[in-house]
This record gives structure tokens, sequence and C-alpha cells, in this order.
């Protein structure tokens, strides 16, 4: 996929290689040696100390997860004992547990994953290609919803799903899901893919006597693998550490509380308050998935950072 | 934005009423979601605000306004407004000076570009549940920072500010809401870093050469002729900033629950929302709340396009 077709593309693009780079970026005005090499040497200094109030608080976490309670308080970078007592209490004594924390995170992160993918996909296809009347119109009004604040809606939202007695027990995902089973940057985004993709390829299909919908899932979705990747890695990100809907709808019940909501209420109902190595431990696995899809597909998060602007 | 699609082959009338209705089909389901979940809830929200209305009958009498006068005189309200307006005239700016400084740093000529851009931008990606609590035990009274400033000696100075060396950054009324500033500004600079990122490297080489030849060094480069260029990338940042700053929740409810403690000091605009709806119970008050913010919302990004001018087009 050429740079020039692919609307997911943009100026800043982490996979490229450092010559690449270099040339594209802008360059500085040319000093005398000596003062370029110390303000470069003053950069790397500065580089370096910043990356490293990047990385030293996870490492900390990831050192604490692994002491005792009074050795979490000290200033010590190995462990003193060294135990696993605090990953043993999350996974088996914590009510619930982090297995079943993690469980209702992928839940929610994996069906509004997959809904997204299928609505966005199918409503970005119809927005790109098919013609109907008040099409433009529509579009609008989905990009539109992009302005409207959460907060807004959230008391209709409560009365709404609270009339329909979904808020209560394990029904209580319903709204949630629903909340954020399409969101107006996946159609964006696919509608935008869509778009770059050369229409005599699905005109020949049209030909030989395929549907909408067949050119859709044979001939049209196969080639959007790019945006379909960027919408699933960003929804699942999103939705993987989304706060506000499930602080609404699932605090009540403790068996269907998220890996944020657990890390939130464990500390703030108290007893766990600053129990700090299994408080560490939990927040080690609920940035664990998200770390390694960050490291294998990092440049779908810049781009759709770049692309869709940020998220709360 | 809406780049138009261009027209296929003329078909027939019935082909092209198939096609419109296959169209309307394949959008049906997310519309129907966006106009009950989206566009019907700020006209319910709307309707909800001027009832007295009650959690098991909805709504009881028309009261018009009085929500609103209501909102006027709420003490606890505007404790919340004053909260949420220091948290953006600091934090704005601030995370903007270190995401651009950051972004002509990485920008230059240097080794290991793409790691150090991962890196600033790392910390955005953990969820602000993760991130906080790690933060909460970082500014503990016996956490790493002060553990460190002690390990370093620095603590006259901090004895000089008057905070002693366990102090409690997140649980003290005078300094948890700029732990958070801290906080945020640590997370989000390296998401403003990638917006301005894409703004310098849209400033075409020429201007620079220009520059060059009239022998202006770096800083003044910088100042006189990188920093004007980057306009349309200062309205973007700061827009996304303030509608960000605005709605704070997500790291003041984690930090001091929907009551915002210590004693209101984390209490934000939302945070208070959240708690007319589900500590106080008044449903209709929290809609009423909803509205108001919107609105500040959408005027602050008003004022901040007369300030700035014309929207970026990227």
């Amino acid at each position: 996929m050429s740079a020039e077709r692919n609307p997911l593309a943009t100026a800043v693009n982490l996979s490229s290689s450092p010559a690449a780079d270099a040339a594209s970026a802008a360059p500085v005005a040319p000093v005398g040696a000596r003062g370029g090499r110390w303000r470069r040497r003053l950069a790397y200094a500065l580089l370096i100390g910043y990356a490293l109030l990047m990385f030293v608080p996870f490492a900390w976490t990831i050192i604490t997860s692994f002491k005792t309670l009074p050795d979490s308080t000290h200033l010590t970078v190995i462990p003193q004992p060294f135990t696993t007592d605090a990953w043993t209490y999350v996974f088996t004594n914590l009510k619930p547990t982090v297995p079943v924390l993690f469980a209702n995170s992928l839940l929610i992160a994996g069906v509004v994953t997959v809904t997204n993918l299928a609505l966005g996909s199918i409503a970005g296809y119809a927005f790109a290609r098919l013609r109907f009347p008040g099409r433009e119109a529509l579009f609008l009004l989905v990009l539109a919803t992009l302005m409207i604040p959460d907060q807004l809606r959230l008391p209709p939202v409560y009365v709404l799903f609270n009339s329909l007695g979904v808020t209560k027990g394990a029904a209580a995902f319903i709204p949630v899901i629903l909340i954020s089973a399409i969101s107006a940057s996946s159609i964006f985004l696919l509608r935008q893919y869509f778009l770059t993709i050369p229409r005599e390829i699905e005109e020949a299909a049209r030909i030989d006597g395929a549907g909408f919908f067949t050119t859709f899932l044979r001939v049209i979705l196969p080639l959007a693998t790019p945006a379909l990747s960027a919408v699933t890695i960003l929804t699942f990100q999103g939705t993987w550490n989304s706060f506000f809907w499930p602080v609404v709808f699932l605090s009540a019940d403790p068996s269907h509380w998220t890996l944020p909501l657990g890390l939130t209420l464990f500390r703030l109902s108290g007893g766990f308050g600053s129990n700090w190595p299994p408080l560490m431990a939990t927040v080690v696995i609920a940035t664990v998935p998200i770390l390694v899809l960050y490291l294998f597909f990092q440049r779908y998060f810049v781009e759709g950072i770049a692309a869709s602007g940020v998220k709360g | 934005m809406t780049a138009p699609a261009r027209p296929i082959r003329p078909a027939g009338r019935i082909g092209a009423r198939k096609e419109a209705l296959t169209g309307y089909l394949f959008i049906l389901v997310p519309m129907i979601l966006f106009l009950v979940l989206n566009v019907g809830m700020v006209l319910y929200a709307l309707y909800m605000s001027v009832w007295k209305w009650s959690v098991l009958k909805g709504p009881i009498s028309f009261i018009g306004l009085r929500n609103y006068e209501n909102i006027l005189s709420d003490e606890k309200f505007w404790q919340a407004v004053r909260n949420t307006l220091y948290y953006a005239a600091i934090w704005v700016p601030l995370t903007m000076a270190i995401g651009l400084f950051l972004a002509v740093i990485v920008n230059q000529k240097i080794r290991g570009q793409t790691f150090f851009r991962g890196a600033f931008y790392f910390p955005a990606i953990a969820s602000s549940a993760a991130i906080t609590t790690l933060w909460i035990f970082l500014v503990s009274p016996f956490g790493l920072f002060n553990e460190i400033r002690g390990a370093l000696g620095i603590n006259p100075l901090f004895e000089l500010l008057g905070y002693g060396p366990n102090q409690d950054w997140m649980g003290d009324y005078h300094t948890a809401l700029n732990s958070v500033i801290i906080l945020n500004a640590w997370t989000t600079s390296g998401t403003f870093m990638l917006f301005y990122l894409a703004s310098l490297q849209s400033i075409s080489h020429d201007v620079y050469e220009a520059a060059a030849i009239d022998g202006a060094g770096a800083w003044q480069t910088f100042w006189q002729v990188t920093f004007p260029l980057l306009k349309p990338g200062h309205f973007f940042v700061a827009t996304v900033g303030v509608i960000g700053a605005l709605q704070l929740f997500d790291q003041a409810f984690i930090g001091g629950g929907p009551n915002g403690e210590p004693n209101g000091a984390l209490s934000t605009i939302v945070l208070y929302l959240y708690n007319a709806l589900f500590i106080q119970i008044n449903f209709s008050y929290a809609a009423a709340i909803g509205i108001v913010l919107f609105v500040v919302i959408f005027s602050a990004t008003l004022v901040q396009r007369q300030l700035f001018g014309r929207t970026p087009t990227w």
C-alpha cells in the first residue's frame, strides 16, 4: 500500500527508517561545529533524562509487585526479600480475583471491537461507495456526534437504561457495550480508506454479477486490512482502558468490575488502600496487554492519534 | 474531510433504487444507535433539566430554569468550576510547552529518534486507572518521590516551601490538584509532541534556508520563524487540550472518589455531575450541569478559533 493512497499514513510515522526520518525532518539552522556538538550533547541528555522519567515509574511498579508490604516503602531496587506473595494474592484471595477482572475487561473490549469492525466497515462502505439521497448529510451527522461530550449524555443515558431494567445484574454489561458499539471515528477511518480503493476493482466484481454485500465482503474487505487493523487496535485499547461508562454501570457489583474499576475501587473502598505490592501487580496486569499491542503495532497507535485526535 | 465519492457508470432506475436501499440498510444499525444514544440523549438531557425528576416516576413537575438558577448559587459547583479552570489554566500551557519542547528536540538529526518518540508516547497508552494508581503510589508519604528527594538531600528545599519529608501529595488538600496536573502533564506530553511533530514537519525547508541565509541563530530561528509558523498546530493542540481539561474526571475519581477527596480538592465539573447523579440522586440537576458543561466547552472552542484563526486542515 503506497503512502499516497493510504489515508492512515500521516506526517507522523514511527515505522520509517532513521535515514528517511532525518531527510524528512526540518533541518536546524547550520551552526559552528563546536556549537552543534554541544547542542547535540544537551539534546541527548534531555532526551535520555525524559525517557527515564517515562520508564522508571513502570520499572518501579514491577519491582514493587515482588516486594513485601514493609519493603514496598523502601528505596530498594532488588526486593528484600523477593516474594511472589502479591501475585498469588491477586490471583487467588482477592475478591473478585484478577482473572475475573481480566475476563470482564476482555469481554467488553472484545465485543466492542467486533461491533466497531462489523458496523463500521459496512457503514463506512455505504458512505464511501453507495449512492443514496441524504448520504452527505447523514455522514455529517455521524461526525457531529464526536462533538457531544459523554458527560452530557450521562444522566439521560442512565435514566434510559434504568427504565429498561438493564442496570442491575449481569445485564449492566449491555449499556456499557451498546454505548461504545459503534464510534464515529471507526466509520470515518474506514470510509476514508475505502475511498482510496480503485473503483475498477469492485466494478469488475459487479459485472460478474456479485451483489453489493458480496462485493463488500469478498472484494473490498480483504483490501482494507490496514484500516481494519487500525480500528481493531485503537478500539481495543480505548475500551480496555475505559473508565467512565464502566464506573457508571458496573461499580455496584464487584463480580462485574473491569481491571480499571478493580484498581480504583479496591483502593477507595478501604482495606486495600495502601497495600501497594498487590495493587502494583494489578497495574502490571492491566497494562501488559496494551504494552504488547503497542510494541507490535506502534504505528497504528500513532497514526490513529494523528488522524482522530486525542481520546479522553 | 468529506471528499465526495465520484459517481460510477449510470445505472438503471431499478438499479439505482436497489443501491439506495442497500445503502440505507448498511448504515441502519449505526444510525439508530447514533440517533438514540447521541442526538436523542442531548434532547433528552435538555428535557430532563427543566423538570423535577423522581428516580422511580421520572418527570413530576415542570420547574423551568430553576435547576440552572440553583447551579449559579451552588457553592460546591463553583468549587468544581474553580478547580477545573485552575487545572486547565496550568495543565494546558504546561503540557503544550513540554510537548513542543520534545517535538523540537526529537525533530533534530539525532540517533534513536524512533526510540525516543515511542518512549515519550508510552505513558499515554496505559489506562488512566493504572497510571493514576501508580502515580498515587509514587507520591504517597513513603513513595518513590519522597524517598528519592530524601536520598538526594534536597529536603531542606521542600521544608522551605512548607512540605515535610513524608508529604502526602495526593492526600493533602493543597497539593492534590497540582499532583494531578503533573501526572497528566507527564502522560499527555507525548501525545502533544506527536501533534507538534506533524505540525513541524509541514513547515517548508525553504523557510529555514532563508532564515539561515539571513544569519539567524537557532534560538532566533525558533522564536521568529518556527513558533509563529506553528500557529495552526498551537490552535489544534490548545483546543484538544482545553476540551480534555474541562472534562477531567478519571484521575480525579481514581484519586479522590465521587466526592473529590480530600475535601473537594479534586472535585471537577464532571465529577460533580457524577456526584449530583449518584450521590445526591438529583437526576435533572445533573442533566442541567451537563448542558452547562457542553455550552462552556463549545464556547471555549469558538473563543480559541477567534484567537488562533482557522482550524488546520490536517
